[in-house]
Formats: structure tokens, C-alpha cells, sequence
């Protein structure tokens, strides 16, 4: 044992498989459960391949141009709703959002803010727009306009609440150290730090809203989604593959501008360089505000 | 010199040049918003009207707000084939999107038309949202489960490949440089230095995709592509706002469940 004949199979010890090994056999099990207990036939399964060739090859070759302005209208309709639908979270979110820091806000109201816009956030615009607003503006874009800004609220706030509560606390004391009032005090040492990531988080927003517009339609609240939603129905494959050709390039170029412009605020800051993944997966964020230490807290 | 700076407030630093890029912005914000907004040629949103009309939307949510228990028994099946549809969609196409984003990432992929070609199909497959692929599946194999499971896997397949290349994109390069010193190729180095610095986070967007699965199913019955959102617009369909109610309540609890669950396991692996 003494010296440098030291074998070389003393090796560390490989650390232990056993728990990944039981969570790898949980989730197997589980993936048979529901591969067994699912309610689908195999020889529609079988059929699958055939079917979508055939109606992918009704769909675009060639899809029925003239619907191309319909189709393109009903698109822009779409595309308003996401923007309107935007401003107005924006716009609600951002007090609710400030109010929901623990930093800027006291302990229960923030708590309490934090559950509302949980809730809100835990209704789909479908279901907002069917139980709702439907209800409320009668069919048409009102409605689903309504319903995305109601949930766009709940996301955007609790993403406003946690991008306030990851400030930096310097600007704050430096502004109360200059006497400034607690609003002031929000204007010079909050609101500049974290108006750039907030103003990308809109317009990041705004990219699902597309999505969320383009879908509204099946329930009779406005946009594309009527139109693909009739097609469909009346198996009019060509309109319905003009319709989504329209869809597929319209997301694109907005995303591709949407991205741009957003990258350019926040890099152009200067202040922080935001990875990527904060703002493409936004529910994956957790809250930061530990790191705030006591002193700087605001009213 | 150093009396003059001492002069007092002449001497304040310059303010910077403020860029022409904020009030442009503005004025685009202001411009966009107005066109969308008014009743000539966007939406015409009317907000007197809408306050006005308040109260027609209270019948149904003075239903919705109390649950109809009873109901809760009729509502299992659904609600199961639901999970189980999460779950295939989420091991299917989490499987499909492991490979699709090594080709995506400039660190693994073989080469750039392949990266390209990969990240175009992806775009594609990104800009449409879960409830077309559901209409456009339901059309092709006809109404059930089936057509939630397909319309999930493209959906999953999507939001995977692209938080996934990102990540990869980030990865330390040294193991990589110490695979290649040692002689492995593309597929080993990818699997011996790459693969396992993504594995946690791999495995953190898979447990994410599962919840989005869990709370697209609400919508995703609505076009009859299975789960619990069929029954929920069988019973829209015919106004008992009061098993809406209780489905809604039931999905709640069951999202907010899984995404604890979720959270739990994430903050083990991350």
C-alpha cells in the first residue's frame, strides 16, 4: 500500500446511480401506462403517413392563390388583436408588476399581487375569450383582443416583479441619498435599470400573442383562426393551405423583426447583457429577489 | 485649472447625445397602436361599449364560479387521457428534438447547410401555434386523441430544438477540446463533452414541455383533438357553465400540481 505502487485501480468511487436509475424507470413506466391506456387505433396509425401526403399535397401544391387576399386580411386582423392585446397587458401590467416586488412593494401586498396575477395567468385566452369576453363583445376581434390582454397581464407581471426585484441596489440608495421622494426614487433608480428588459419583454409578449391571435378564431373571436377553421371544416384543403403559407410567413417576418429590435434594446443598454434563455423561456425564471439585501428596499 | 473646476455648476458634465432611436421607437409604438386600435382599419376596440355591455358576460361566469361537483366523476376519463397524451407527446418529441438540435447549434453541427436547413425547418414548424397543428391533424386523421398526441409532438418539437440550440450553443468548450485532442469523432465527442453539459437542461425543458402539454389540452379538445378539452366544449356547447366551472377548477389544480412537481425536479437537476 505504501509507496508509489499505488494501483490504478484506486479509482474514485463512481458516484451513485441509484436515484437516477429509479427516475429513468418512473418515467418509462409512465410512458407505458399512457402508451398502453391511450384510446388511439393503430390502424389509423398505420393510415397516418398516406393521409397527411395526400392532404399536404392538396394544401400547397399548389394552394389557392386567389385567396390569397381574404386570407392575408383576416391575418392582419389577427395581427392588430396581438398588438392591441399587448398594449393593453403592458400597460396594466406594469403598476401590478412594480406592486408585486418585494423590493419596491411591501411583503403582503406583493404576495397579493403575485396570486392574482397567477390566476389570471392560469386561464388560457381561449377559455377567456369562450367563458368571457365572447359574452361581453360578441364575436368578432374585440373579444379576442380582450381575452389576450387579460392573460398578457398575468405573464407580464410577474415578469415585470421579478425583473424589478433583480435590480441593482446602488441607483436606489444613490437617489435616496440625494433626497429624492419614494416615487422619485422609482423614476431615477428603478425604472431606468429595468425598462429596457421589460420593454424587450413586450415585445416578446407580442410574438406569442401572434400565435395565440392566429388561434382565436376557432371560437369566433376574430383572425386567421375563423378562416382555417372553415376551410377545414368544408375540407377546402387549397384555401386552408393558403391560409397557413400566410400564417408561417407572417409569424417569421415578425419574429425575425420582433428579435431584432429586441435584441437591439437590450445589448444596446448597455447595462446587462441578457442571456437568450431569459427571454425565451420566461416561465423558467425564478425569482431572483433574494439577492436584494434589506437596505434597499423602497416604499 | 483647478480653480476653474472648482467654479461650481458651470462646469457640469455634458449631457450624452440622447439617440434618435428612443422617439423613433415612440412614434412607431404610437403609430401601430393607433392603426390597430381604430375602427377604420383595425379593430375598432370600444371601450365605453364594452363597460356598457358588462353584465352579459355576468350569467355565464356566475355560473362558471360555482362548480358543478356532481360532475366530477365524468370528468376522470378525460382528464386522464389528457396526462397520458403529455406524456407520449412529451417522450416523442423530446426524442425527435434531441438530434434536430445538435444539428441547429454551430458547436455540434456537421455543417452549415445542414444548420441551416435544420433551423428553417424549425422556424417553420415554430410559427405555427399547438391549436393549428391540432385543427390541421384533426382534418387529416379525423377527430381523437391521435390527432392531440401529433399536434403536441410538433409543438414540443419546436420549443425544444430551440431552447436546446441555445444551450448548446453555450457550452464550455473545453471538454470538447479534450475529446478531439484524444481522437473521438463528431458523434463521440458530441456524446462524451457535449451531451452531458445539456443533459440537466435537456431534461429541465422536457419536464417544461409536459406542463405546457398539460395546459394546451385545454384547448386542444376544442377542435376535437382529444383530452379534457372536448368535454369542455361538449359542455360549452350545450351551457352548463357550471361543469366549465369545475373542469376549469380541475385544470387549474392539476397544472399548478405538476408545474410544483416540475419546479421540485428542475431545481434538483439545474
Amino acid at each position: 500500500m505504501t509507496g508509489p505502487a499505488t494501483p490504478l485501480s484506486d479509482r474514485p468511487e463512481a458516484p451513485s446511480r441509484t436515484k437516477r436509475n429509479i427516475a429513468i424507470f418512473a418515467a418509462l413506466a409512465l410512458l407505458a401506462w399512457a402508451l398502453v391506456s391511450v384510446d388511439v387505433e393503430l390502424d389509423r396509425l398505420v393510415a397516418l403517413p398516406g393521409r397527411l401526403a395526400g392532404m399536404f399535397g392538396r394544401m400547397f401544391l399548389p394552394p389557392d392563390w386567389t385567396y390569397f387576399g381574404t386570407a392575408a386580411e383576416a391575418m392582419v386582423d389577427s395581427i392588430q388583436m396581438a398588438w392591441v392585446g399587448t398594449v393593453i397587458g403592458a400597460i396594466l401590467s406594469l403598476p401590478l408588476g412594480f406592486f408585486g416586488a418585494q423590493n419596491v412593494s411591501s411583503g403582503p401586498v406583493s404576495n397579493l399581487v403575485r396570486l392574482f396575477l397567477n390566476a389570471v395567468r392560469a386561464f388560457p385566452e381561449l377559455v377567456l375569450a369562450i367563458v368571457v369576453f365572447v359574452p361581453i363583445a360578441g364575436l368578432g376581434p374585440v373579444a379576442g383582443t380582450l381575452a389576450i390582454g387579460v392573460h398578457s397581464v398575468g405573464t407580464l407581471g410577474k415578469l415585470t416583479a421579478e425583473a424589478v426585484e433583480g435590480i441593482d441596489s446602488g441607483p436606489v440608495e444613490a437617489a435616496r441619498a440625494t433626497g429624492a421622494r419614494p416615487l422619485q426614487v422609482q423614476r431615477w433608480g428603478v425604472i431606468p435599470q429595468v425598462l429596457p428588459e421589460i420593454v424587450a419583454f413586450w415585445l416578446y409578449r407580442f410574438e406569442i400573442n401572434l400565435r395565440a391571435a392566429a388561434v382565436l378564431g376557432i371560437v369566433g373571436a376574430g383572425g386567421i383562426g375563423q378562416i382555417l377553421s372553415n376551410t377545414l371544416s368544408y375540407r377546402r384543403f387549397d384555401k386552408a393551405g393558403m391560409a397557413i403559407v400566410i400564417i408561417i410567413v407572417a409569424t417569421i417576418l415578425i419574429d425575425y423583426v420582433s428579435g431584432t429590435v429586441r435584441r437591439r434594446i437590450i445589448e444596446g443598454s448597455g447595462a446587462r447583457r441578457i442571456q437568450g434563455d431569459v427571454l425565451e423561456q420566461p416561465e423558467l425564471v425564478e425569482a431572483p429577489g433574494s439577492g436584494v439585501s434589506k437596505g434597499s428596499t423602497g416604499t | 485649472m483647478t480653480s476653474a473646476s472648482l467654479a461650481g455648476p458651470a462646469e457640469r458634465p455634458q449631457k450624452p447625445q440622447g439617440s434618435l432611436l428612443v422617439p423613433a421607437g415612440i412614434a412607431a409604438f404610437v403609430l401601430i397602436t393607433y392603426w390597430a386600435l381604430s375602427a377604420e382599419f383595425g379593430i375598432g376596440l370600444d371601450l365605453a361599449a364594452i363597460l356598457k355591455d358588462f353584465d352579459r358576460g355576468q350569467i355565464i361566469l356566475a355560473d362558471v364560479i360555482r362548480p358543478n361537483f356532481a360532475f366530477f366523476e365524468r370528468t376522470i376519463p378525460s382528464m386522464l387521457e389528457t396526462i397520458q397524451m403529455a406524456i407520449i407527446a412529451t417522450a416523442i418529441g423530446c426524442s425527435i428534438a434531441l438530434p434536430a438540435s445538435f444539428l441547429a447549434s454551430r458547436v455540434t453541427s456537421p455543417n452549415s447547410l445542414a444548420l441551416r436547413m435544420d433551423r428553417g425547418v424549425l422556424n417553420v414548424i415554430r410559427a405555427l401555434p399547438d391549436l393549428l397543428y391540432g385543427m390541421i391533424f384533426v382534418a387529416a386523421v379525423s377527430i381523437g386523441p391521435l390527432a392531440g398526441i401529433l399536434a403536441l409532438i410538433f409543438f414540443n418539437l419546436g420549443v425544444i430544438a430551440k431552447l436546446l440550440s441555445e444551450t448548446i450553443d453555450g457550452v464550455d468548450m473545453g471538454p470538447i477540446e479534450a475529446a478531439r485532442a484524444s481522437g473521438a469523432d463528431r458523434v463521440e465527442t458530441i456524446r462524451t463533452a457535449v451531451y452531458p453539459q445539456v443533459l440537466p437542461n435537456y431534461v429541465a425543458f422536457s419536464l417544461y414541455v409536459f406542463e405546457l402539454n398539460i395546459r394546451a389540452s385545454t384547448v386542444l379538445g376544442l377542435v376535437g383533438a382529444g383530452g379534457i378539452g372536448n368535454l369542455l366544449n361538449l359542455q360549452i356547447e350545450f351551457f352548463y357553465y357550471s361543469n366549465v366551472g369545475l373542469i376549469i377548477l380541475e385544470l387549474f389544480l392539476l397544472v399548478f400540481v405538476i408545474e410544483l412537481l416540475s419546479i421540485s425536479l428542475r431545481r434538483r437537476l439545474v
